[in-house]
């Protein structure tokens, strides 16, 4: 065996010290990646790690003008589950398909998917979600989320809109307040294993999502109810296709409620209604056609359609005539039942004429050669002023996206005869609600109002935000023509084509339409009344158009008497009391009395006791000659004409 | 020269047994545990639902390697190169042709695992790699030779003829494994530097060995990828387990994120138990606990310098130099892998790295220094 010499330790020697040499430099080599490196590294890093998942912010809630709460957010869940953390593949399948009523097949492609997540199901009830946790099943994940809820299902559907599975706006108010409904999300930073997986009591960083704000609109869910009741009533009644009904404050513009009959429902906008689905009973809809039966569906007709006024327009022509000073209350006219304008001959809808006639008589028959005539002696040129004064060449404002603009002539080509026949509301479209705007200019001394729903935004909490504003513009008529078409109108109503509007008990104001639609002699109809109401100073302002009525179709006949029906509703409720003139107890028998003691008469005394009274159907029991009981009992008051309960 | 047995029970008492090194060793060996279930625990719930899978083979390995090590302690050495009594046969020449044999088995019928056959599977048991085994192989036969007449490995002739000797079994493990192949070569040249008295002649093996690499490394398909990935690291898809391990040393600190804290264990980093674990340390110990663990490894290769000059004989410094060699090489490139500092390639970290073939060895070679060890006379 050969011994070590003083070389061989020397070269081992120089085998260390070598190596030495190399640990220093890689030593060297970590101090640069931990030191100097770090900054890019280590943030690259993190980078990978972090994942930001949003929390999404609680949209803002819509009340009515009274705080009834429309639009509203509902907790639902979303069931997930990760593959890599299922246990019993098998049991989660099964559970899965059993509690969220899917199939099987498609669960389990889903559980056995090798995904980091997989989505099972979203938009879950919260009590089926809660069902699902209880199960306590690994790898199966449940995240609450919210889900955008609608109370009165179908109640202004088309006003307040929906939201889409974003959670953002789609038709209506929702996309107009979008902004302040929408809230800010906010996002929780986690770390997340390289598999996606989250890394629990990891997080990192949470910016804590800010709720959306909340709207407040003047929308009154009451009169709204009330509203759509009467649409729905005369809309079946008469077989119309759609019936719309506008009711706003004319003095300033809130919309208190805006139906467009037949509604659809908010919790489920992607179903069509059975008013368009039974017209395609047995056909396949393509998905082209479905979107726009949809789009069709969710149109608000009240602003996005245009239509020929009719003879609701007269007002405007008449309050041009008095601006004007073309014409005077008892100015004389004559209909022989048509006007000739230059080679035309232009008919009224009073096929003998309405003979010789005053200023009032004329407006009350809706006389259109009289119409003619103030239209003529306004000028076409004028006539454009007031239109424009009165905002009907532009959009009126109203906080709904997707208003559409009148359809005029333009000013050039305006002859006699388009004169003519723009003065009693033909030859030019604007939308409904630019009627009822320049209706409410009108009877309110002169001011145009932006038509509106929304009044504020609050927080949660129900501290304001901002108190939304809007244009008004004053004195674009004159005071005085505003109060004779006030007196004008209520004469209409209360003697005139209007007096199936009229209710006793409150002065109401108002003017039928019934525009033939275009093509003209085919038979179609929309019936319309514009009616106010007191018409000495006018609180609600409501427009009703029946869109192609079956049988009678005269405003004046069956959309008067809906306007008569909501305000005999409505205005009690909005705090306007009757005030029945002598004429109006005598004609109408309304007014109270208080019930006598009757108990203890006989037969032949209450014979002549009910001559007094004025009971209304009296309605006797027993077999005794002296009353014993009665109903209702002494001492209440009753209406006139209320029956009587007599048991002797 | 020659001892009985009954000479060493004799000599016993004043024999000196290494127990810093024996308790170094014994130190990164459970610190390595504990690094294998930080970096193993998720890997091994995620893929075989125990998050102690792979602690509890290494421990077992681990442990097996720690009782086979003191055995081996016991030995003397140089039975190693005596004839068998009834066979005439040394036992070094039985380990050298059995490498050789497993060697070619595992070229011709090894299973593929990551584009190179490495393993044989020894059924019911384990995988075992044999060119671990090869490296003890020719730590023992190399310093065997240069043994027998050390005076020849002044002339490159001597050299030669030891390589001649070597070559059979380097060439079979550098045609399997590359970088085992070059730890191999750097035992053996390491072995042949210590007994030359002129040295003139490594220069220029080491160009040769250097060309030689390079030919292989530029030649050979999947390699030279490699040389592309360590170049291009943030951009190259096959640099994806580098510039992870990068990631996980930057984001380590001075004093990390703690034990078990690391993130990019999670998945980020394929199999960090395995020759990526020293950047799971960085991250979770910091730039203080990985520094301290190249303290220990410089004290382990001081303890096993100390007893490689203090050999009774050349052929125990030979020895322990080679062992010496093997585990400094294998620390060196491990971490200059780890750190981006040369092109990748697929070394552990000794004592650290899971594996159980490869603990086994070296805790088999830290046996030997030991015995070296232990034929030092106290006295001396």
């Amino acid at each position: 065996m050969a011994k070590s010499r003083t070389y061989n330790r020397k070269n081992i020697l120089i085998i260390v010290i070598v190596i030495f040499l190399a640990t220093l430099g890689l030593t060297g080599r970590l101090v640069y990646l931990i030191i100097f490196k770090s900054e890019d590294y280590a943030v690259r890093a993190k980078e990978l790690h972090e994942r930001e998942r949003p929390i999404k912010a609680e949209r803002g809630s819509i009340y009515d003008i009274n705080g009834i709460e429309i639009a509203t957010n509902k907790p639902v869940c979303t069931i997930s589950v990760i593959n890599s953390q299922i246990k019993e593949s098998e049991r989660v399948i099964k559970v899965l398909s059993d509690e969220l009523g899917l199939s099987e097949e498609s669960v389990r492609k889903r559980v056995e998917k090798n995904s980091s997540i997989e989505r099972i199901k979203s938009n879950v009830n919260k009590e089926i979600a809660d069902r699902i946790r209880e199960y306590k099943l690994e790898g199966v994940m449940v995240d609450e989320d919210y889900k955008r809820h609608y109370p009165y299902d179908s109640l202004a559907s088309k006003v307040i809109g929906f939201t889409g599975s974003d959670n953002q706006g789609v038709i209506g108010l929702e996309v107009k307040y979008e902004n302040y409904l929408k809230g800010i999300n906010g996002t929780i930073l986690t770390l997340t294993t390289a598999y996606g997986v989250e890394i629990e009591n990891a997080a990192e960083d949470r910016i804590t999502p800010q709720p959306g704000n909340d709207l407040h609109l003047s929308l009154n869910v009451n009169i709204q109810k009330y509203a759509e009741q009467a649409a729905y009533n005369v809309m079946e009644a008469k077989s119309a296709n759609n019936v719309k009904l506008i009711v706003m404050n004319p003095q300033d513009g809130r919309i208190y409620a805006m139906v467009n009959a037949p509604e659809f429902n908010l919790n489920d906008p992607y179903s069509l209604i059975d008013e368009i689905a039974q017209e395609y009973v047995g056909e396949t809809i393509s998905s082209e056609k479905l979107n726009e039966l949809l789009n069709g569906m969710w149109r608000n007709a009240c602003l996005s359609d245009t239509y020929e006024p009719g003879s609701a327009f007269k007002i405007v022509t008449a309050t041009a005539a008095f601006e004007e000073h073309v014409v005077e209350l008892d100015d004389r006219f004559f209909c022989p039942g048509y006007k000739r304008v230059e080679d035309r001959i232009i008919r009224c809808h009073k096929a003998g004429g309405h003979g010789s006639q005053n200023f009032v008589e004329g407006i009350k028959n809706s006389c259109n050669p009289v119409f003619m005539e103030i239209g003529a002696r306004v000028g076409a040129k004028k006539t454009y002023e007031y239109y424009k004064k009165l905002g009907l060449f532009n959009r009126t404002g109203v906080d709904i996206p997707g208003e559409a603009n009148s359809i005029m002539h333009n000013i050039d080509i305006i002859g006699a005869v388009e004169l003519a026949t723009m003065s009693f509301g033909q030859s030019f479209q604007i939308t409904p609600l630019q009627l009822l705007t320049a209706g409410s200019a009108i009877v309110n001394g002169g001011t145009i109002v932006t038509p509106h729903f929304g009044v504020e935004i609050k927080t949660p909490d129900g501290r304001i935000v901002k108190t939304l504003e809007y244009k008004t513009k004053d004195n674009v008529i004159s005071k005085e023509t505003s109060e004779i078409m006030k007196q004008l109108l209520e004469a209409v109503v209360s003697d005139g084509t209007g007096r199936r509007a009229y209710l006793p008990g409150y002065r109401v104001g108002g003017k039928t339409a019934t525009s033939e639609k275009l093509p003209r002699r085919t038979g179609k109809y929309i019936s319309s009344f514009i009616g106010f109401a007191p018409a000495n100073d006018p609180q609600v302002i409501a427009l009703i158009l029946i869109d192609e009525p079956v049988g009678i179709y005269y405003g004046g006949t069956i959309a008067a008497p809906v306007i008569a029906g909501l305000f005999d509703n409505i205005l009690p409720y909005m705090g306007i009391e009757a005030k029945y003139t002598e004429e109006e107890l005598e004609k109408y028998q309304v007014g109270t009395f208080v019930v006598p003691d009757f108990v203890g008469k006989t037969n032949k005394e209450m014979k002549d006791l009910l001559k007094i009274y004025e009971f209304g159907d009296v309605y006797s029991s027993g077999e005794g000659d002296i009353i014993t009981e009665q109903f209702p009992p002494p001492g209440d008051s009753v209406n006139r004409k209320s029956g009587l309960v007599l048991h002797y | 020269m020659a001892r009985t047995a009954g000479e060493t029970k004799r000599e016993k008492l004043h024999s000196y047994y290494d127990y810093s090194l024996l308790f170094l060793v014994l130190f990164l060996v459970c610190f390595g545990l504990v690094m294998i279930y930080s970096t193993s625990s998720y890997n091994g719930q995620r893929l075989h639902g125990d998050a102690t899978y792979y602690l509890a083979r290494q421990a077992l390995l681990g442990g097996a390697g720690i009782l086979i090590m003191l055995f081996v302690s016991k030995i003397d050495y140089r039975l190693y190169i005596k004839k068998l009594p009834i066979i005439k046969i040394r036992p070094i020449a039985i380990l050298y042709f059995l490498c050789i044999v497993l060697q070619v088995v595992v070229i011709i019928f090894a299973d593929e695992v990551k584009g190179a056959k490495r393993w044989i599977e020894i059924p019911g048991l384990t995988r075992f790699q044999p060119s671990e085994l090869s490296k003890i192989a020719v730590i023992l036969v190399a310093a065997y030779i240069v043994n027998l007449a050390p005076r020849k490995l002044d002339k490159i002739w001597g050299f030669l003829r030891v390589a001649l000797f070597i070559a059979p079994l380097l060439g079979l493990v550098i045609a399997e494994n590359f970088s085992t192949g070059l730890i191999i070569g750097l035992i053996f040249v390491a072995i042949c530097f210590v007994a030359s008295k002129k040295k003139a002649y490594f220069i220029i093996s080491g160009i040769v060995m250097g060309a030689l690499a390079s030919l292989m490394i530029f030649f050979v398909d999947f390699r030279s990828d490699r040389i592309d990935a360590w170049i291009n690291v943030e951009t190259h898809e096959k640099g994806y387990q580098i510039l992870q391990g990068l990631y996980a040393i930057a984001s380590g600190g001075i004093f990390g994120k703690g034990l078990g804290e690391s993130m990019q264990k999670l998945g980020f980093i394929p199999e960090s138990h395995n020759d990526m674990i020293f950047s799971v340390i960085c991250e979770e110990l910091g730039l203080f606990g990985a520094v301290s663990l190249i303290l220990l490894f410089i004290l382990l290769i001081w303890r096993m310098f100390v007893i490689a000059i203090n050999a009774p004989d050349l052929f125990g410094g030979l020895i322990a130099t080679g062992v010496l060699v093997h585990i400094a090489a294998q620390v060196l490139i491990n971490i200059a892998v780890v750190t981006s500092t040369i092109p990748p390639t697929g070394i552990p970290l000794p004592f650290i790295s899971y594996g159980g073939s490869s603990l086994m060895v070296i805790l088999f070679e830290m046996g030997i220094v030991l015995s070296v060890s232990n034929q030092i006379k106290a006295q001396k």
